[in-house]
């Protein structure tokens, strides 16, 4: 295929497309680009008061420190595996409901099920880390249930274990966000051709069968963008949850980047420090939004670029 | 097709008053009333904008303060993005975060104001010699702090310090006895709730339970010092017995392993909390205030306030639910310095004015006029013959219905107003005859006092709390108290790294101590974790300090 010259004509024709493009790409400068300026300051004894000109340059110190830092390091792992656990249950749990809830055959049941099941993506974490707090304290409904039925034979304080903080926190953020990520699905579902499913009911397909061999494959390209598009964020695994769930006892594992460029950014004014951690979970995320992109290239499926 | 235009005018015309409507009020309040703005590195409680005594205070003195509180980060954190914002309010308290507030340059210093004689009230709070304590490095004064400062004789009831705590229904149950270490108090408390598993209301009784949030953990950490009998130096305990004054790590000494080993065995035997390593301040102060909570170690400024209120509103304190501090030891038969006599400069943080503040002269004069004695009166006491009646000897007294008032939070957000960490005095009242703030007149003291108290007073002959800890009675010394410094430390330094270090590890480790099933194994993992943060650093430090403190 030949690519198309672009023409003065062309622009002129789709000149309101072009504008809002624009109103875009001047947002994106803004918002994104500029602020890299700030990146200086990770390679700077940054002090506000001295601004960006006035600070001693001081190179890779603050990196060679980060990566000197055992608390530095732990907090990558923990960035990592909640990350991880989180994609692959948020996303997993998404498919599988889009799924079920296609499947159900009473109209109104199924709408009334998927708008009370994205509604909890509307609520701030703070609102869902209480509803956490209280269910899972002591004397909240989750001890209570497993006292009354025998299964414990005093109340466990889950907040206090390091062993439940990875469960808890992915279990809140299925618990939020799976409705809301099933609408893209549900989405990719309706635009299967209805005649495939026809085709395939003459065949003697059941149910099963039908999701197997035309409801998945039909949704298998909105599934790699979207896995392609969540890998590269698996390192914003979350700051509120862990901040908000989070105390000292649990702290080496409930830890994430983002946490920690604000104790040591913000609470400690080593905004230099904040910036290096930064850069570092940036650079990680490119790398890895590539990483999954070729692989997706490779094996032959749809991809981002 | 008319009609919707008319609407549509309509709706212009009611938008336009509105908007007037609202620029309006604005003017009307901000006339000749100036509205200063404050945050305070502190949960607090936000009072009305229409409350009723700051009304009464600002037409006296011509200015309001809009108080801003702590809500769910760290103190550090929240001074660290105000700094990041670069919008400051007019006054601000950071707490911990002072030192950066300095360092950024934005606060407006105190000398010219102090000295050129316009705000005596100001300057009258403290002595040359105290003010000279507050100079930073660069030689100018940028904030006062506003607690533990008394004028005149002294008026203290109250223990405001730190202490053991337990409820004055276990004493009256066990007889009064005399409790002096941690063996007696834990056997009271066990001995009592093993026979009351639930309180009146039927709450499940909890022994012991501490609080280690954020900034808040010393009513798990700093236990030590005092057990050893040394008085609140905070971060670290000053050595005197070799003639030179030497800095002692509390954290490892033997007296710190015997009291989380007890806390360890306690926590084993189903006496503490399960939920005291990862409950917040308000889930702390919660669970005290239903009363079920029999003991605890913390300050009484951290608790009293919320909780003594709430016992009274709730009839709590009719059933002996308030606390009773104790001076306890490691050992029996030792010396205690759990009570500090006398003023308490810290002067690590208060209130300053930022540079944003677009007339200083104004605030300077607001922070004045607020220390004068009818405003003082007003702030603490409330309005005469509303809030408070004088006899004919113009002492000052409440009705109980007044006390039971001052401590609903509804009046108190509605009506009173003591613009808390503004400037303030404990002790005597410029007429002589009052306390500066209801809690030290004595007869408002001992009239305050719930039935039970009353007793638990008259059994242990005490006149006040200070009675029950029976603290050494001796002159501060001059290095005192060292948390000043420590707590102005920065991560700039080597022994401001380990000091943040420390911290983070000590949250981690102490409640995992008292929590662990190995208590030796346990603590020997806490032990290295502890020194593998430069501590040392951190001492060597605070020894500078205390020979400069020394010698001066």
């Amino acid at each position: 295929m030949k690519a198309k010259r672009i023409s003065w004509k062309e622009i002129k024709r789709q000149k309101f497309l072009v504008i809002c493009t624009v109103c875009f790409v001047i947002y994106g400068i803004i918002f994104y680009y500029i602020p890299l300026g700030g990146w200086i300051m990770a390679f700077q004894n940054y002090k506000s008061r001295d601004g960006f000109f006035g600070s001693e340059f001081v190179g890779l110190a603050k990196f060679k420190f980060l990566f000197s830092d055992s608390t530095f390091l732990r907090v990558i792992r923990n960035t990592l595996a909640m990350g991880v656990l989180n994609l692959v249950s948020t996303f997993f749990m998404a498919i599988l409901f889009a799924i079920l809830l296609n499947e159900v055959r009473l109209a109104i049941g199924k709408k009334f099920v998927q708008t009370v099941s994205y509604l909890p993506h509307f609520l701030s974490w703070i609102i869902v880390t209480g509803i956490l707090h209280d269910a899972l304290s002591s004397s909240g409904i989750v001890n209570e249930l497993l006292i009354k039925c025998g299964i414990l034979s005093g109340p466990i304080n889950f907040f206090a274990h390091k062993g439940y903080f990875w469960p808890i926190v992915a279990f809140a953020n299925v618990w939020k966000e799976t409705g809301w990520n099933a609408i893209v699905y549900l989405a990719a579902i309706t635009s299967i051709d209805p005649s495939l499913y026809e085709a395939a009911t003459i065949d003697g397909a059941g149910r099963w069968a039908k999701i197997k061999n035309i409801t998945l494959p039909g949704i298998k390209p909105t599934i790699m963008i979207l896995l392609i598009m969540n890998i590269g964020n698996v390192l914003n695994a979350g700051f509120e949850v862990q901040y908000l769930l989070g105390n000292g006892l649990v702290k080496s594992v409930a830890d994430t980047i983002d946490i920690y460029t604000l104790t040591w950014g913000v609470g400690q004014n080593d905004y230099s420090l904040g910036t290096a951690a930064g850069i570092f979970k940036s650079v990680v995320a490119i790398i890895l939004i590539v990483a999954a992109n070729q692989f997706a290239k490779k094996s032959g499926e749809s991809r981002l670029f | 097709m008319k009609n919707s235009k008319l609407q549509r005018v309509l709706a212009f015309v009611l938008l336009a008053v509105m908007v007037f409507a609202l620029a309006g009020c604005n003017k009307g309040k901000s006339g000749d009333i100036k509205e200063y703005t404050m945050f305070i590195a502190m949960p607090g409680s936000e009072i009305n904008d229409d409350n009723e005594v700051a009304q009464i205070i600002a037409e006296k003195i011509g200015g309001r303060v809009k108080e801003t509180w702590l809500t769910g980060q760290s103190a550090a954190e929240a001074v660290g993005s105000i700094i990041a914002s670069n919008d400051y309010p007019d006054f601000i308290d950071g707490g911990d975060g002072m030192m950066a507030l300095y360092n950024e340059g934005v606060l407006v210093p105190w000398d010219e104001y102090l000295e050129s004689g316009k705000y005596p009230n100001l300057k009258e709070m403290y002595s040359d010699k105290e003010w000279e304590s507050f100079r930073q490095a660069d030689g100018h004064i940028y904030w006062a702090n506003v607690f533990q400062n008394n004028y005149g004789e002294n008026r203290a009831t109250t223990h405001n310090d730190e202490a053991f705590w337990i409820q004055v229904k276990v004493l009256e149950w066990a007889g009064y006895p005399e409790i002096h270490t941690l063996d007696q108090y834990f056997d009271v408390l066990t001995r009592y709730a093993a026979e009351h598993p639930t309180t009146e209301s039927g709450v499940a009784t909890i022994p012991y339970t501490m609080l280690c949030e954020d900034w808040r953990y010393f009513c798990i950490e700093n236990a030590p010092e005092f057990l050893d009998g040394y008085p609140n130096d905070g971060s670290v305990i000053v050595d005197k017995s070799s003639g030179t004054p030497t800095i002692v790590d509390y954290n490892t000494t033997p007296t710190a392993k015997k009291y989380f080993a007890k806390l360890n065995e306690q926590y084993q035997a189903g006496n503490i909390d399960i939920e005291f390593a990862t409950q917040t301040y308000d889930q702390y102060i919660a669970k005290l205030s239903t009363g079920a909570v029999l003991g605890m170690c913390d300050q009484w400024w951290n608790f009293a306030y919320t909780i003594n209120d709430v016992f009274k509103q709730q009839g709590l304190d009719k059933q002996g639910c308030n606390y009773i501090p104790l001076g306890l030891t490691i050992e029996e038969g030792m010396e205690n310095r759990w009570h500090t006599y006398g003023d308490t400069l810290n002067n690590s943080s208060g209130v300053a004015v930022t540079t944003d503040c677009d007339d200083p002269d104004a605030a300077f004069k607001f922070l004045n006029d607020l220390l004068d004695q009818e405003i003082h009166d007003l702030r603490f006491w409330g309005v005469k013959d509303v809030d408070y009646l004088v006899d004919e000897n113009g002492l000052y007294y409440r009705t109980e219905e007044m006390r039971t008032k001052a401590a609903d939070p509804a009046y108190q957000a509605s009506h009173l107003c003591n613009y808390s960490y503004m400037p303030q005095w404990l002790g005597t009242s410029r007429d002589g005859i009052n306390a500066m703030q209801p809690t030290e007149q004595a007869s408002e003291f001992l009239n305050g006092l719930a039935e039970p108290l009353v007793k638990c007073f008259q059994a242990y002959g005490a006149d006040s709390y200070p009675d029950f800890i029976g603290s050494v009675v001796e002159e501060n010394a001059p290095w005192f108290p060292m948390y000043s410094f420590s707590n102005a430390m920065t991560t700039e330094t080597p022994g401001g790294v380990a000091w943040t270090k420390m911290g983070e590890v000590k949250h981690e480790w102490l409640p995992k101590v008292v929590m662990s099933k190995n208590f030796e194994e346990t603590w020997e993992q806490y032990m290295s974790a502890y020194n593998a943060v430069n501590p040392q650093d951190f001492l060597n430090e605070m020894q500078q300090e205390l020979d400069r403190r020394a010698a001066s």
